[in-house]
C-alpha cells in the first residue's frame, strides 16, 4: 500500500474527521487539538475525498479475443493456429512497421491497434493479466457475464453485482453525494446492481443508469421545473423500491450534474478522446471524476466483440474495437489517471474466443482473455500469467482455448481491498478465498 | 439506493464510540484493519444468518399501506430482486378486466375498456387472439403510405437508402404497435422480436423480410413454424454469422448460429446441451446461407456430409440438395424436446404474466406446448386465465412499452414519427438496435433507473402540437372545471384507476383557475412520469 493508501479507514466518521481536519488547518494549528493523536497523518490533497480510488470499471461484452489484444508472440504455434487472422511480429520486416505488434517483454506484444495503450504500460501504470476470465466455464454470452458481473457463478438466487455490493459495504466518499455510481448505459448494468435490501450495516450505493450524463433534465418550462419535480417526488414517494429510490435519486441529480459544464470541459495533457460512444462516455466520467461530484465508480460497457467472422484484428472489424477501446483508455490515462493518485480502471470481458480461427476468418467463444488494469496504484508495466504454456491443442481447454489461470475475482479482490479501502471482500465475491496477485502497489 | 432500514449508520456510530473510547490513544494501522474486519463481519454475518429466514411470501392482494414490509436481510439476496413482486394499486380492481387489458395491450385507452367490458374477459381475450377478425386497414393504410419500404422486398429494399429502410421500419413498428386494434398480436410481435433479436445495423435491410415473413407471419402462430421460419430467414443467417460457415474439410465451421438456437431459440441455456452439441450442430447446419440479394438457400459444395451426433442422435451425413434435411432433423428435435417445451413456456409466462411464475405455472403452460404442438395462442389462453392474472404482480413497463402507452393515452394527429423515434433511443429502446442475440431485456432492474428519460420525452410529447410531426389536441381537457379535467386524464391513462396520491398530486398542480393549453400539457406530462404510469 502506498502513502495515502495507509491512511485509508473508509469509515464515514474517518472522512468527517479528515475534513474537519483539512479545515482546521486552515484556520489555524490550534484546532488541530480537538484530534486525537492517534489519526493517521494522511496527505491531504484538495479535499478529504481522495484518499480511496474511485473505480472505473470497463465491459468488454461479445468476448474478446485477449490473443489479438496482448499476442502472445513469441508462440509460433499462435502463427500456426491463425494463418489468416494473426497480427505479425515486432521484428516482421516483410510488413510495414505500423503493422507490427509493440513489444512489450520478447514474449506478449501490443497489437498495433492497441498501441495507444504502450505509454501507460511503459510508465508502469498499466497492467495485463493473461490467461484471465472465470474459472466456472461457461461459452454462453450471457450467463458469462451475469456470472462475472454479480461476482459469484451460477448461484442464481443472488441477484446483485460486485459493485454494487462494494458500494453498499462502505460509507460514501463523500457524505450525502446524490449519486454515488452511474452506469454510462440506458440500463443500469448488473456489475451495479444493489443487494435488494439495504440493511443495517450497509449504505445506498446512490447509483443510477445516465446513458449521457451531457443531457440530463426533465425538461419543459424551466419556471415550473421546481414544481414538477416536487410532484415527482410526491408521486413517488410511496413507489417501490427499485424504482422509489432510483427516482428520488434521479431528482437530486439533475442539479448535481447541471454544475458539471461537459461541454467545456478540457481534458489534461491535451488528451484527446475518440468520438465513438465509448469514448464520449469516458470523456463524461472524466468529467465527473475532475469536478468531485461525489462519484465513486463507474461502469461503462464498449460492445462489439463477438469476433465470429471477419475478425481482420490488423485492418477491419476488431481493429477499429480495439482502436477504439486502446485510444480511449490512452485518453483517460493522460487525463485522469496519469494526472492522478485516485483512479484505478479495470477492464476485462466475460470471455475470450478459441485459439484457431474458424472458416469464417474469427473466432468462437473461447475461455481466457486478456484483462486490463490501469492506475498509479497498480503495480503496471508487466504482462502476468500463471503456467502459460504453448498453445498446443495438448495445452488447451477441451483442445481449443486458452486456459483460465488466473480468476478476475483474485484481481478485482486485491483492488477492492488495497485501492478502495474495502475489507468486506467475503461480501463483494461471495464464497470466493482470494490469492492476492500483487497488482497493486 | 433508499435506506430501509433507520439504522443505516449503524457500522459507523459503533465504530466512533470505539475510537474514542480506547485508553492508550494509540492505534496501528493494521489495528484499525482488524477490528474492522471483526465488526463487518459480525455484521454481515448477522446478515447471513438472517438469510436462513423464510422468504416473504408472495403479495396477492391489493396493498392496504404504499409499502411493503421490509424483507429479511439476506447475504445471498432474495430470490425475487426487487420491484419483481409488487402487488397491484389500491385503486386497481384486481379481477375486473382492466388487469387483462393492461396486459394485452400496449397501454390501455377508454375504447379498450369499453370492449373488454362489453366482452369480457374470455370474450376480449378471444378477440384479441383472433386477430385476423380484427380490421385493421386504416393503420396498415397509413403504415403503407408513410413507410413504403416496409413492405417491399429485398430486391428493392437492397438499393434503398439503408438510413431510409431503418427508420422506416422502425417508425412503422412503432406505429403498428401504437394504434393498431390488435393490441395482443403487437405485444407478442415484440416479445418474437427479442426472442429471435436481430441488430439492424449488422443485418440491414435482410431485416425487413425477417419481420414479416417471419415475426409478424408466425406472432400467434405455432413455434414450431416460428422457429423454422426463422431458421430460413436470410437475416437472421446473416446475423448469427452462419452465412460465413463451411463445412469443406480444412475449414472449422461457425459456431455462433448453432449455439444460439439451443441457447436462446429453444432449448435454453441449461437445456442439456454441451459445447459438443453447439459444435456437431454448426457442422449440420454448414450450407444453410444466403444467395442473391437476401434469399436464404442450401449450398451442398459447403456442406459438410460426415455424420454428426446431436443431443445424442445420430444424424446421417447427407451429399446434395438432401443434405439440407440434416438441419431440418434437427429442428424437428428441438421443437420436440421438452426443454424447449419448458424454455417457451418459462419466457411467456415472465413476458405475459409474472417475472417469477410458480413451477406450477411453467409445468402447466409446457404441456399446453406440448399437446398443442406449440400453439402460441392456446399457451396465452392458460397464461391469461382469471385466477393467476388477479393474482399476479404488477410488471414495469419497458421504455418501448411506455412510449406507447404514452402515444395510445394521448391520442395525437401523427404526421411523423421521427423524433419518437429518436426518444426511443434516448430511452434506450429503439427498436431492432439491441447488439446481442438475448434481445432487450424484460427486467425492472435494468430498466427503471433510467427514469429522467422519461420525464424527459413525458415533457417533450405532451408539449407537441405540430402539423408536421405530433399534434396533442388538449380543448377536452379544458372544457370544464381542473377536476373534471383530472378526471378525463384518468379515464385516458389510468383506465378510470389512478391511484390516490397521483390525483391528489394533479389536483394540487392544477390548481383553481380555468386551465390554459400550458398547464394541461404539463399535466399531461405529469400524469405520464408518475409512478402508476410505469406500471401494467
Amino acid at each position: 500500500m502506498d502513502e495515502l493508501h495507509d491512511a485509508d479507514c473508509g469509515c464515514q466518521e474517518y472522512n468527517d474527521l479528515s475534513r474537519r481536519q483539512f479545515l482546521g488547518t486552515a484556520v489555524g494549528m490550534s484546532a488541530m487539538a480537538v484530534f486525537p493523536d492517534w489519526l493517521p497523518k494522511i496527505v491531504m490533497s484538495k479535499n478529504y475525498a481522495s484518499n480511496r480510488d474511485i473505480i472505473v470499471s470497463v465491459f468488454m461484452r461479445g468476448g474478446a479475443d485477449g490473443l489479438s489484444l496482448v499476442v502472445p508472440f513469441a508462440d509460433a504455434n499462435y502463427y500456426s493456429s491463425r494463418p489468416t487472422i494473426a497480427i505479425p511480429r515486432p521484428d516482421d520486416t516483410s510488413v510495414a512497421a505500423a503493422a507490427r505488434g509493440t513489444n512489450l517483454d520478447n514474449f506478449f506484444m501490443l497489437s498495433p491497434a492497441m498501441a495507444g495503450l504502450f505509454p501507460a504500460f511503459q510508465a508502469t501504470d498499466l497492467l495485463i493479466v493473461h490467461g484471465a476470465g472465470q474459472l466456472y466455464v461457461s461459452r454462453s454470452h450471457f450467463d458469462a457475464q451475469r456470472y462475472m458481473e454479480v461476482g459469484k457463478p451460477v448461484d442464481q438466487t443472488l441477484v446483485s453485482g460486485w459493485l454494487g455490493r462494494h458500494l453498499a459495504s462502505i460509507p460514501p466518499l463523500k457524505p450525502g453525494a446524490p449519486l454515488r455510481a452511474l452506469g454510462v448505459a440506458s440500463g443500469l448494468q448488473k456489475t451495479l446492481v444493489p443487494p435488494p435490501v439495504i440493511t443495517s450495516g450497509m449504505y445506498d450505493t446512490n447509483t443510477l443508469p445516465i446513458a449521457d450524463p451531457t443531457n440530463f433534465s426533465i425538461g419543459g418550462a424551466s419556471a415550473t421545473q421546481t414544481a414538477r419535480i416536487n410532484f415527482l417526488k410526491g408521486d413517488y414517494a410511496g413507489a417501490d423500491e427499485p424504482v422509489h429510490g432510483e427516482a428520488l435519486a434521479a431528482t437530486a441529480t439533475i442539479d448535481l450534474l447541471k454544475s458539471v459544464s461537459f461541454s467545456t470541459y478540457k481534458p489534461q495533457n491535451a488528451a484527446v478522446y475518440p468520438n465513438s460512444s465509448f469514448g464520449r462516455a469516458m470523456r463524461s466520467v472524466a468529467a465527473l471524476i475532475t469536478q468531485d461530484v461525489g462519484i465513486e465508480a463507474a461502469q461503462v460497457d464498449l460492445g462489439g466483440w463477438d469476433t465470429h467472422s471477419g475478425q481482420d484484428p490488423n485492418a477491419g472489424s476488431m481493429f477499429r474495437t480495439m482502436q477504439d477501446f486502446a485510444n480511449t483508455l490512452a485518453a483517460f490515462y493522460a487525463d485522469i489517471v496519469a494526472t492522478r493518485t485516485n483512479v484505478t480502471l479495470v477492464a476485462f470481458s466475460e470471455f475470450g474466443r478459441n485459439v484457431r480461427e474458424n472458416g469464417s476468418n474469427g473466432t468462437d467463444h473461447g475461455r481466457a482473455s486478456a484483462l486490463f488494469a490501469m492506475g498509479k496504484g497498480i503495480a503496471g508495466g508487466r504482462v502476468i500469467t500463471k503456467n502459460w504454456q504453448p498453445l498446443v491443442r495438448q495445452n488447451l481447454e477441451a483442445g481449443q482455448d486458452l486456459k483460465v489461470t488466473i480468476d478476475y475475482k483474485d484481481v478485482l479482490s486485491e483492488i477492492v481491498q488495497n485501492r478502495l479501502g474495502n475489507p468486506n471482500l467475503s461480501f463483494v465475491f461471495p464464497a470466493w478465498t482470494p490469492t492476492m496477485l500483487g497488482v497493486t502497489r | 439506493m433508499r435506506p430501509t432500514s433507520s439504522a443505516t449508520n449503524a457500522v459507523a456510530s459503533d465504530e466512533s464510540r470505539d475510537l474514542e473510547s480506547r485508553p492508550d490513544g494509540t492505534m496501528t494501522e493494521e489495528s484499525t484493519e482488524q477490528r474492522r474486519s471483526r465488526r463487518s463481519f459480525v455484521f454481515f454475518g448477522a446478515l447471513a444468518a438472517a438469510s436462513l429466514l423464510p422468504r416473504s411470501a408472495r403479495a396477492q392482494q391489493a396493498r392496504t399501506k404504499p409499502r411493503k414490509p421490509v424483507p429479511p436481510p439476506s447475504m445471498t439476496d432474495a430470490s425475487i430482486p426487487p420491484g419483481e413482486n409488487v402487488a397491484a394499486f389500491a385503486e386497481w380492481d384486481l379481477t375486473g378486466v382492466s388487469r387483462l387489458v393492461r396486459r394485452v395491450t400496449m397501454g390501455v385507452t377508454p375504447g379498450d375498456m369499453a370492449k373488454a367490458n362489453q366482452l369480457g374477459w374470455q370474450g376480449y381475450l378471444n378477440s384479441q387472439l383472433n386477430y385476423t377478425r380484427i380490421d385493421d386497414s386504416a393503420v396498415e393504410n397509413f403504415v403503407a403510405q408513410k413507410w413504403p419500404l416496409v413492405n417491399q422486398v429485398s430486391d428493392t429494399l437492397f438499393s434503398a437508402d439503408s438510413n431510409q429502410v431503418e427508420s422506416q421500419l422502425q417508425e412503422a413498428t412503432l406505429y403498428r404497435s401504437s394504434f393498431s386494434t390488435r393490441q395482443l398480436y403487437h405485444r407478442m410481435v415484440e416479445f418474437w422480436t427479442d426472442h429471435f433479436n436481430q441488430d439492424i445495423t449488422k443485418v440491414g435491410y435482410l431485416l425487413v423480410a425477417d419481420q414479416r415473413d417471419v415475426i409478424r407471419k408466425n406472432a400467434l402462430g405455432k413455434f414450431p413454424d416460428l422457429l423454422k421460419a426463422s431458421a430460413h430467414s436470410a437475416s437472421m443467417m446473416a446475423y448469427l454469422d452462419q452465412n460465413t460457415s463451411d463445412g469443406r474439410p480444412n475449414h472449422a465451421p461457425n459456431q455462433n448460429y448453432a449455439r444460439e438456437i439451443m441457447e436462446l431459440h429453444t432449448l435454453g441455456v441449461d437445456g442439456g446441451y454441451t459445447q459438443d452439441d453447439v459444435a456437431e450442430l454448426s457442422r449440420v447446419l454448414t450450407g444453410w446461407t444466403i444467395t442473391g440479394r437476401g434469399i436464404f438457400t442450401f449450398n451442398p459444395t459447403i456442406h459438410d456430409t460426415g455424420s454428426k451426433t446431436v443431443l445424442g442422435t445420430t444424424i446421417a451425413g447427407q451429399t446434395g440438395a438432401a443434405g439440407i434435411n440434416e438441419g431440418e432433423q434437427v429442428l424437428d428435435m428441438l421443437v420436440k424436446h421438452p426443454s424447449t417445451a419448458t424454455f417457451i413456456a418459462t419466457k411467456m409466462l415472465k413476458w405475459l404474466l409474472d417475472p417469477n411464475p410458480s413451477d406450477t405455472q411453467i409445468a402447466t403452460v409446457a404441456s399446453v406446448y406440448k399437446a398443442s404442438g406449440g400453439d402460441i395462442k392456446a399457451m396465452i389462453r392458460v397464461i391469461l386465465n382469471d385466477a393467476w392474472l388477479p393474482a399476479a404482480p404488477m410488471k414495469f413497463k419497458r421504455p418501448y412499452h411506455f412510449m406507447t402507452a404514452a402515444l395510445r393515452s394521448t391520442k395525437p394527429t401523427v404526421a411523423s414519427l421521427a423524433s419518437m423515434n429518436t426518444q426511443l433511443a434516448i430511452l434506450g429502446h429503439q427498436s431492432y438496435t439491441w447488439q446481442t442475440p438475448d434481445g432487450f431485456p424484460d427486467r425492472i432492474e435494468y430498466w427503471s433507473g433510467n427514469i429522467m428519460p422519461r420525464w424527459s420525452l413525458a415533457s417533450t410529447l405532451s408539449n407537441l402540437n405540430s402539423t408536421s410531426t405530433l399534434a396533442i389536441d388538449t380543448t377536452a381537457y379544458r372544457a370544464g372545471s381542473p377536476a373534471a379535467a383530472i378526471d378525463l386524464i384518468d379515464q385516458n391513462f389510468f383506465a378510470g384507476e389512478m391511484p390516490a396520491v397521483t390525483r391528489t398530486g394533479l389536483l394540487s398542480y392544477a390548481g383553481t383557475a380555468t386551465l390554459t393549453d400550458a398547464k394541461v400539457r404539463e399535466l399531461i406530462a405529469l400524469a405520464i412520469s408518475s409512478n402508476a404510469f410505469q406500471w401494467y
